[in-house]
């Protein structure tokens, strides 16, 4: 059994209420929420941010007699004392033969065109009349034609469909369980038959045999079901949620013919649950049918999802080939959009996965980089798609910082992109939100960032896609771990369970970040067991964002060198730069590589053989506004100065960057600027004439401002659970006491030195237990 | 026929029985159907069977028969002979395989051919068709009739029956599209085989010493009636009722070669003297549209006997429908639907008398439409009822819809060929309409609404004299139909034909005296209120008197309208009469026109009085003020006038 096109119960209750607001009029105070509720039953439903208070009862696919209830009950009717509930309650029950069924429809036929009407003397009624290009009467117009399409025993269907659809409401209204308008069918009431009676049987065997599902909502209904869970799953990047899982389902099983977009859901539904195989026979199917439907047109279409489809799951050759395809087929259709649509997506793929793209043969179809985003930008102002123009500004942004191009040029697009969200409404928030984060936290302002990934999440989790909300909750965490609040990092990751748990490359995500915060926390407390259990674990693969894989490769390469493996290290750090240097990558990443080779040097005690690294790399990160980096580079410079004997030079620029780096909230590099800080002043306490008061002074207070600022390294190594260079600052101390003379001083700093080694090991063993345990 | 003892209707029940059994073995659905009905509506015994246990001894054995029928040996032995052959060929009939039940035990006989060099006259039917000439190959006439010999009287039977449906569903499917250009064309081309054989069997029975049963003459003049050799039919239904009284088909074949109720009378005195031609005696006159008291009585005793008879009762309910009593044929029908909710047999006639009797009936109308879809949506009963209630939803399209389903599910379902045919005059599409009608009479010739329908259609294309003709046909099926008569005086009366037309017209106030209630017609005459008994049709008379008016013969014409005007008040008043019966026809508009012209003739005529009583009525009624109102200032003119005269003349 089929459901049927558009007529259901509920429909005919609607086209009730309509024939009753016509004839008899309702009161004024009740004529605004009727009207609201019939138009919001018999429209398509738009997306808008106007009715997202209504979200819920706006998509109640199968309108129950409630929800009539909840309407009507609060309105006063036209008998006073009654409410508006007894006169459509009244009503129903007065269609009380299939042949009422017919004369409804003959009414409001009536509404629609008076001359029809065939009106004797007594019964000129008042109504209202409906235009036919007015929404009632396109509704009335529609159910009309519906009905006179529907073959006998179909109305006898839907009639018994309304009878049992009424028959809770009998109950509802004293006034109507008085009177004797109560059976189901007055002839069969005259007739004196009752439900066992076997002619009752014959007539109304659809009523006895109970209601199926695909009586109670029409092909219509269905329709405007999918094509709301479209719209979801395609701007949000979804899955079906569970509780509509088993209700959709049923729907599906229930009926013979689904309507195509039925395919489409599912394919979505597959797709982001990392289920390839069915997502290609779905979409298969969709547009099988769809073809059937329409001619050729959405073949581009197809090849579009198709190339989508297999660059998520990694056939970068596959798609890059059926891309190709798209786009000659866009162009010889004249399909302007899914052309746009199809070069953006290029573009962007090749920016984001660019090692895969580049093996799987993509040549640049559009140039170099910059002229192809200059011809979207072209296209895009040309065929007015506002959405693309801005979106097309935001890359541009993006590859002028990652080029190390002025700051100020990159900001100014990001506001020309944002007046266009302002002024076209462009839904393009998500993107827009996360680009001004990494601004932010490229330009060493932490707070801003993680005040906008919040603003996201908070304020815009409905309207963005899932991607990007995944992105904002690992960018947050990552904001959290770079001020060495590891706890922290691991709980802003915790509410992302719920929702990715479902979706592989989410889960995937969340996964890496989740084990590059444990890692980090690992290296820090020395604990190498864990170092050793987490890392294998994260192997990056040429599925994972490109982002993510770097950071991963450097989490390694910084457990090598915490490890003391240096010569590894080097080897990791130098392969690592040749590949950024073959894809053309973010400065800021080629640049922390240059830091990590620096410190190498430092920590094997020749910091001067980094030195034209550290300095050119200084000099970029000034010149592209990467305080960050700009930061460790300046501290390493110091240190160099520092083993050259060059205190005062030192001091100078450690105590020029300490408060910006103060600022920027990051302990463990503060803690290192204050212990090259201390160690300058150690130098400077060396003085020339050590005899003279004055210089006696002068190096007790050199001295003392060292050891300052070792208690302050020390507690920004504490604070940051760094085990062996807090350790190392109290050996400082040890030995500050020891040259002072001061022995049970230095006795007591070294047996600080123990007890803090001694808690950190016993920290690690106490977490590994812990785990294993 | 009192009512019968115990040991006879034993003995029918074993006969009906037994009729039901060998109607299955023949492949008589229908017929062994009927008589099952017939077999289970008995009186109720007066033992009753629900108070013994089944397990307990007392209980009943299954009724077998006390007074089993005799079997014929030489037919039995043959039947022994070749029983699994039997099954095989059943087997096949029931999987409508007709042509391999047939070859089972005609194997070798050519389908098409007749026979060479004994053909009889009979067989030269006017069926030919396209008069082919003999195809396939025949055989010596003496080997196959030898084979045919060795076989039962049942087994030929079947073989004969099957191929002749064969036939019949080629037909229907060579017939292609309905109203189409080969619809109606197209010959059972088995027809000819099947006589042939049959007819050298008949000739052989007296030497093969074989006793028929009664079966394969029923068979032979279904054949014969195809072709329409009638007379030969009807000879042989009748040997064949003698020989197996209870195969119901075949008196039904026999009455549908009766077409008027002398014919009746004169079948009569050759038909078995039993239950079922007295069965047959209240069928017949029924479908013959004859209602007498005789024939009440008879059905009345039929159901005495057979209280729970379906059939019987909606014959009742027939009768009733066409005596015009329109509300206790509905009541019957209702009691008969509520006592067996899924017999769709004559809802067709049942949507029919709701139609008839108005809108405020659409409800049970629509009721019984629900009720048949439900039941079975391909019936051809149930698309007529869905036709007819789309019909009185004026919704014409539809209703022509549903009649072509009901046509293409039966062709000779004639009541959906006259209803589509109405259709069509309401679409104004008469091409259609008469080709529909034709069709209608083709089936059955003695259906006066189809001819009456054709009339009418006519008419409506301005060819009066050939639009008489039909309705000449009409009134001569229905010599007491008012309307009828009316629509040949009309016909005549556009003719040209004055006097005939005032006769035809006489006979319709003649005709119409005879009936107590509505005159409203399958026609969709809602206009003509109900006439009480006496009152003449006024409509009737105006005519009369406008028709007088041309040929001159005025104080005919007037004595006419004073006749419609006397019809506004009954003649007497009978305080028996209900209600609304009693005030005679009232004030319509034909008795204001009549009453106008009264007016006028009186005013011409110079008496003043009468006229002005005359136009004051107008005016009191309300009709024709203007008129009326006219006419009293000329009066009032012309007797001051008159007054002033006789004043100056003193």
């Amino acid at each position: 059994m089929s459901p049927s096109r558009y007529l259901t119960a509920p429909k005919i209750s609607l086209l009730l209420l309509v024939k009753l607001y016509c004839t008899s009029g309702f009161p004024s105070s009740a004529v605004v929420p009727v009207l609201s509720f019939i138009l919001s039953h018999t429209f398509p439903t738009t997306p808008s941010a106007a009715r997202t208070s209504r979200v819920v009862e706006q998509h109640d696919v199968m309108l129950s007699s409630r929800a009539f209830r909840d309407l009507l009950q609060d309105q006063k009717g036209n008998i006073p004392g009654s409410t508006l509930l007894d006169d459509v309650l009244k009503h129903m029950w007065e269609m009380n033969s299939i042949d009422r069924l017919f004369g409804l429809f003959s009414d409001l036929a009536v509404l629609l065109d008076p001359s029809k009407a065939e009106q004797t003397e007594k019964e000129k009624i008042e109504y209202i009349q409906l235009s036919p290009t007015s929404p009632l009467g396109a509704f009335v117009r529609r159910a009309r034609l519906e009905f006179a399409r529907l073959p006998f025993d179909d109305i006898v269907r839907l009639w018994c469909a309304f009878v049992a659809y009424r028959a809770p409401t009998a109950l509802w209204t004293k006034r109507l369980t008085a009177s004797p308008l109560l059976h189901v069918d007055h002839v069969v009431a005259k007739m004196g038959l009752s439900p066992q009676d076997n002619l009752f049987h014959g007539a109304y065997a659809h009523l006895l045999e109970g209601e199926s599902i695909s009586d109670s909502f029409s092909v219509d209904d269905l329709e405007r079901l999918f094509e709301f869970q479209l719209d979801k799953l395609q701007r949000l990047g979804c899955r079906v949620p569970e509780e509509m899982k088993a209700p959709l389902r049923n729907i599906l099983e229930s009926c013979d013919t689904v309507p195509r977009q039925a395919h489409l859901v599912l394919f979505f539904d597959a797709w982001k649950s990392g289920d390839y195989s069915s997502a290609f026979d779905n979409l298969h199917r969709y547009f099988d049918h769809a073809m059937q439907a329409r001619e050729r047109i959405h073949y581009q279409y197809a090849l579009l999802h198709m190339a989508i489809l297999q660059a998520d799951f990694g056939c970068f050759g596959e798609a890059i080939a059926a891309i190709n395809e798209t786009v000659a087929t866009a162009r010889e259709n004249q399909d302007i959009h899914c052309l746009n649509f199809s070069l953006n997506w290029l573009n962007h793929m090749s920016k984001a996965y660019p090692k895969q793209m580049k093996r799987a043969g993509y040549i640049g179809m559009l140039g170099s980089e910059k002229e192809g985003l200059a011809f979207l930008k072209a296209k895009a102002r040309e065929t007015r798609t506002y959405n693309l123009l801005s979106a097309t500004l935001l890359n541009e942004a993006k590859l002028r910082l990652l080029s190390g191009d002025s700051v100020s040029r990159a900001l100014e697009l990001l506001y020309q992109s944002s007046h266009l969200n302002f002024h076209e409404n462009v839904g393009n928030h998500g993107s827009h939100l996360l680009f001004r984060s990494a601004l932010c936290s490229r330009l060493g302002n932490r707070n801003l960032s993680k005040m906008n990934c919040q603003l996201l999440l908070d304020c815009y989790q409905d309207a963005c896609p899932l991607d990007e909300r995944i992105r904002a909750l690992g960018r947050r965490s990552f904001l959290a771990l770079q001020k060495c609040r590891y706890d922290d990092a691991l709980r802003l990751l915790g509410p992302a369970e719920s929702f990715t748990h479902r979706s592989l490359k989410h889960h995937q995500y969340i996964y890496f970040c989740t084990g590059m915060a444990k890692s980090k926390r690992a290296i820090r407390h020395k604990d190498w067991m864990a170092c050793d259990a987490l890392l294998p674990c994260l192997q990056p693969d040429p599925s994972t964002d490109p982002e993510l894989a770097f950071l991963v490769s450097e989490l390694r390469i910084d457990s090598l060198v915490a490890r003391g493996l240096y010569l590894q290290a080097w080897e990791a750090v130098e392969k690592l730069s040749m590949e950024l240097k073959d894809e053309g990558a973010d400065i800021m990443q080629h640049i922390s590589l240059l830091i990590t080779k620096a410190d190498i040097c430092r920590r094997l005690g020749c910091p001067e053989r980094g030195f034209s690294v550290v300095l050119r790399a200084a000099s970029v990160a000034f010149k592209a506004h990467l305080n960050t980096c700009l930061y460790s580079a300046v501290g390493l410079l110091a240190n160099i100065l520092n083993s050259n004997g060059d205190f005062e030079a030192a001091m100078r620029l450690l105590s020029a960057i300490i408060p910006k780096s103060l600022e920027n909230g990051d302990v463990h590099a503060t803690g290192t600027l204050y212990s090259y800080l201390s160690d300058a002043y150690m130098g400077l306490a060396e003085v020339k004439e050590a005899q003279s008061p004055a210089s006696l002074r002068l190096r007790a207070i050199r001295v003392s401002r060292a050891e300052l600022y070792i208690d302050r390294a020390r507690e920004c190594f504490h604070k940051a659970e760094d085990v062996g260079a807090e350790c190392e600052q109290l050996m400082k101390k040890a030995i500050i006491a020891r040259l002072r003379g001061d022995e049970e001083l230095a006795e007591e700093w070294a047996h600080n030195h123990n007890r803090v080694w001694d808690m950190g090991m016993e920290r690690v063993a106490s977490s590994n237990t812990k785990g294993s345990g | 026929m009192g009512s019968l003892s115990p040991a006879q209707i034993a003995q029918l029940k074993a006969q009906l029985q037994d009729a039901v059994v060998c109607c299955t073995e023949r492949g008589l659905y229908q017929a062994s159907k009927w008589a099952a009905e017939l077999l289970n509506s008995f009186p109720e015994s007066d033992h009753d069977d629900s108070l013994t246990d089944v397990d307990s001894p007392m209980s009943e054995a299954p009724p077998h028969t006390p007074n089993a029928v005799p079997k014929d040996a030489t037919e039995a032995r043959l039947e022994a002979r070749e029983t699994h052959k039997y099954l095989l060929a059943k087997t096949f009939f029931d999987c409508r395989e007709y042509d391999r039940c047939a070859a089972v035990f005609l194997p070798n006989i050519a389908p098409k051919g007749p026979l060479q060099g004994s053909s009889p006259p009979s067989a030269k039917s006017k069926g030919k068709g396209k008069g082919k000439a003999a195809e396939g190959t025949p055989l010596k006439p003496s080997a196959s009739l030898r084979a045919v010999q060795e076989l039962s009287q049942r087994s030929l039977f079947l073989a004969l029956y099957a191929k002749y449906l064969a036939g019949e569903r080629r037909v229907n499917e060579d017939s292609e599209l309905l109203l189409g250009p080969k619809d109606g064309g197209v010959v059972n081309k088995e027809l000819q085989g099947i006589s042939a054989i049959l007819e050298e069997w008949f000739s052989s029975v007296p030497e093969s010493g074989r006793q028929p049963q009664g079966w394969l003459e029923y068979l032979y003049g279904i054949v014969l009636a195809k072709g329409k050799n009638e007379k030969l039919a009807q000879d042989y239904f009748i040997r064949s009722v003698h020989l197996c009284a209870y195969n119901w088909s075949a008196w039904q074949e026999l009455g549908s070669l009766i077409g008027t109720v002398d014919e009746l009378h004169e079948i009569a005195p050759r038909l078995p003297q039993n239950l079922m031609s007295f069965i047959f005696n209240i069928n017949a006159s029924q479908e013959l549209y004859h209602v007498d008291e005789q024939v009440e009585e008879n059905l009345l005793r039929a159901l005495e006997l057979f209280p729970k008879s379906s059939f019987l009762a909606s014959q009742r309910a027939l009768l009733l429908y066409h005596a015009k009593d329109y509300d206790s044929a509905e009541k019957v029908f209702s009691d008969i639907l509520v006592a067996d909710p899924h017999r769709l047999d004559h809802l067709d006639s049942y949507s029919n008398i709701l139609y008839v009797m108005g809108v405020d009936h659409s409800p049970k109308l629509a009721f019984l439409a629900q009720l048949a879809i439900n039941t079975d949506k391909f019936r051809p009963e149930t698309c007529v009822v869905v036709g007819n209630y789309y019909s009185m939803k004026s919704e014409h399209e539809k209703a022509v819809m549903y009649f072509r389903r009901a046509l293409v599910l039966d062709r000779s379902f004639l009541s959906a060929w006259t209803l589509m045919g109405h259709e069509f005059v309401e679409m104004k599409n008469t091409n259609a309409a008469i080709e529909s009608y034709r069709r209608a009479v083709d089936v059955n010739r003695k259906d006066y609404r189809a001819w009456y329908g054709l009339g009418i259609t006519y008419e409506l294309l301005e060819m009066h004299s050939y639009a008489l003709f039909y309705h000449q046909r009409a009134t001569a099926l229905r010599p007491f139909d008012p309307k009828m008569w009316m629509a040949v005086g009309q016909c005549f009366s556009k003719v040209g034909k004055i006097t005939n037309s005032i006769r035809a017209y006489k006979r319709a106030l003649h005709a119409g005296c005879y009936y107590d209630g509505g005159t409203g017609l399958s026609f969709g005459s809602q206009d003509m209120s109900a006439l009480g008994g006496g009152v003449l049709d006024p409509e009737v008379l105006y005519q009369l008197a406008l028709l007088y008016e041309r040929l001159h013969d005025l104080h005919e014409c007037s004595h006419y309208m004073e006749l419609v005007l006397a019809q506004e008040e009954t003649p007497e008043y009978d305080e028996a009469e209900p209600e609304d019966r009693r005030g005679g026809v009232g004030v319509t508009a034909t008795t204001t026109k009549a009453r106008l012209w009264l007016a006028r003739w009186e005013f011409m005529r110079a008496r003043y009085e009468r006229a002005m009583e005359l136009a004051n009525e107008l005016c009191q009624d309300g009709q024709e003020v203007e008129d009326a109102k006219a006419l009293i200032r000329d009066i009032r003119a012309r007797t001051e006038r008159g007054k002033h005269d006789e004043m100056e003349s003193e």
